[in-house]
């Protein structure tokens, strides 16, 4: 009886739709055509730092991600399909995906770099702004606070 | 496919085949790259079909619309845009079947040439002349102000020459449009080139018309141009007023017209001798049976039976014709105007209604408001 509850409970969920997830290029050429992205982005996107300092990211305390209704079938130009296909090549990361605006293109690499393990609700519900900071000031404080026990000892 | 040959994007036209610049994605970049593989056979290769996408100046195209079946269904496709077309190709040649068809309308000649010279002023001083058809035109013209633009498409309408020659080409059977040749192509140019094909074809599909056409214009090629801009002001209007007289064209029965005298304002009395000043109205008669007298416009009279338009006038001894004549459209005219005018006898308080309230029947059309 277990065994059969079991199958049927099974397929009742294979035959559940599922969500249609949106893809890094259906994600990435939106927001190269939403946002008009040309040529020298690519540009900006080499010369980042892996872990920038920080200055000019605005200290609000938590920002959230501007909603985005992106194509879930992206179409794009030549020129377009070339520029979003070098930029998936560049970053190259999981977190692309959740990009929405070319600022947060910028800080994808680097939020990698703090912490290649954010879950997707994270990524999906806060500015990559706020979650670099984060990460930054988690590290500051764990190297901070190692620093300080050391010190009393 | 409207917005895209209304748009600056550049088409390529190959093997009588619209193709569209090709849009990407990661799947159509590997399809792409499988079709154009050199030696690659193409789906259906058996027979010789254009290719899916090309490749021109470094740029892919993808085949999207057959330029000779948007051009078979393009009535289908887009019928406010073709009637439109269709209009405009006929309009340019004075093709409209109203044009050519006012020249040998029937009652209208009858209204124009032989109803309307018995009502309107035609003499000047003591002249006691009868008009012959091209002296009424002249009349007319000199009565009825014609805009500018029906003396231009009379000149167009005498003009046989472009309608020779697009008869000439039809009776040879020539081809009456190019296909594009190869290459590329900005969306307004396929689109004027399009437009020029619809108007060919157009014009194949009134052989017939064109036919008729020419020899009606024949016929008139030597009449004044003023008379013709007269026709064509009376074929696009339908309607013409000189002197309290005019006709309109009937919008229920095709070809059939309103005849109609305006009675201008005019005084009855009633059984005390009071006054009552009726205001102006059209008595008319149609082209179409029933031959009676009627009221245009919304009217109260005491030979009405309503207060509302079209309304037939009561009168007793009076026996419509049968036939169309202008004898009989001048007595029915007539009849009706004398009824209106001076048929009412306030002493017998004949008619559906008295001017004075008599208060023997409900009173149901009130003169009051008419009372001087």
């Amino acid at each position: 009886m277990g065994l059969l509850k079991d199958i049927k409970h099974k397929r009742a969920k294979q035959r559940q739709k599922m969500p249609l997830r949106q893809d890094v290029f259906n994600q990435i050429s939106s927001l190269v055509k939403r946002y008009g992205i040309k040529e020298s982005f690519l540009d900006i996107l080499d010369n980042i730092d892996d872990y920038p300092s920080g200055e000019n990211l605005k200290l609000a305390r938590v920002r959230l991600k501007a909603p985005m209704e992106g194509a879930l079938f992206s179409l794009a130009t030549k020129d377009e399909y070339a520029l979003t296909m070098s930029i998936i090549a560049k970053i190259n990361n999981s977190y692309l995906r959740f990009a929405h605006s070319p600022e947060e293109i910028l800080l994808c690499k680097p939020l990698y770099c703090l912490n290649p393990s954010l879950s997707p609700e994270k990524l999906g519900r806060y500015h990559f702004e706020t979650l670099f900071l984060h990460e930054r000031a988690k590290i500051e404080n764990n190297e901070s606070h190692g620093h300080s026990t050391g010190k009393n000892k | 496919m409207w917005q895209l040959l209304d748009s600056d994007l550049e088409l390529v036209v190959e093997s009588d085949f619209i193709y569209l610049p090709l849009l990407f994605d990661p799947e159509i970049e590997k399809e792409t790259q499988v079709l154009l593989q050199t030696g690659k056979p193409l789906e259906n290769s058996r027979q010789p079909e254009p290719k899916t996408i090309i490749k021109h100046k470094d740029r892919h195209f993808v085949k999207a619309l057959s330029i000779q079946s948007l051009l078979d269904n393009y009535p289908a496709i887009n019928s406010y845009s073709y009637r439109q077309l269709r209009n405009d190709c006929l309009r340019k040649y004075q093709l409209t079947r109203d044009v050519d068809d006012i020249f040998f309308d029937g009652p209208l000649r009858t209204i124009l040439f032989q109803v309307m010279p018995y009502f309107i002023k035609k003499n000047r001083g003591l002249q006691r002349n009868k008009l012959n058809d091209e002296k009424i035109l002249d009349l007319i013209l000199e009565k009825v102000s014609i805009p500018a633009r029906y003396f231009k498409e009379a000149k167009t309408f005498q003009d046989l020459g472009p309608l020779r020659e697009i008869f000439k080409d039809l009776e040879d059977q020539q081809p009456i449009f190019k296909l594009p040749e190869n290459g590329l192509y900005s969306g307004p140019e396929l689109r004027d080139w399009l437009h020029n094909a619809v108007h060919a074809k157009v014009l194949a599909n009134e052989h017939h018309r064109i036919a008729e056409a020419l020899q009606i214009r024949e016929q008139f090629s030597r009449a004044k141009p003023e008379h013709i801009a007269i026709m064509l002001y009376i074929a696009d209007t339908g309607s013409i007023e000189i002197d309290d007289f005019g006709f309109t064209r009937n919008n229920s029965y095709k070809g059939e017209y309103f005849v109609y005298k305006r009675t201008r304002d005019y005084v009855l009395k009633d059984y005390y001798a009071r006054s009552y000043l009726f205001p102006d109205c059209r008595v008319a008669v149609s082209t179409y049976t029933p031959f009676r007298p009627f009221v245009i416009e919304k009217y109260k009279h005491p030979f009405l039976l309503g207060h509302k338009a079209g309304q037939e006038i009561c009168m007793r001894n009076f026996v419509p014709p049968n036939e169309l004549t202008a004898q009989n459209v001048i007595r029915t005219i007539e009849e009706g105007l004398t009824a209106m005018r001076y048929g009412y006898d306030g002493r017998k308080r004949n008619g559906y209604h008295t001017l004075d309230k008599t208060w023997v029947h409900i009173p149901t059309i009130d003169f009051e408001d008419y009372r001087i």
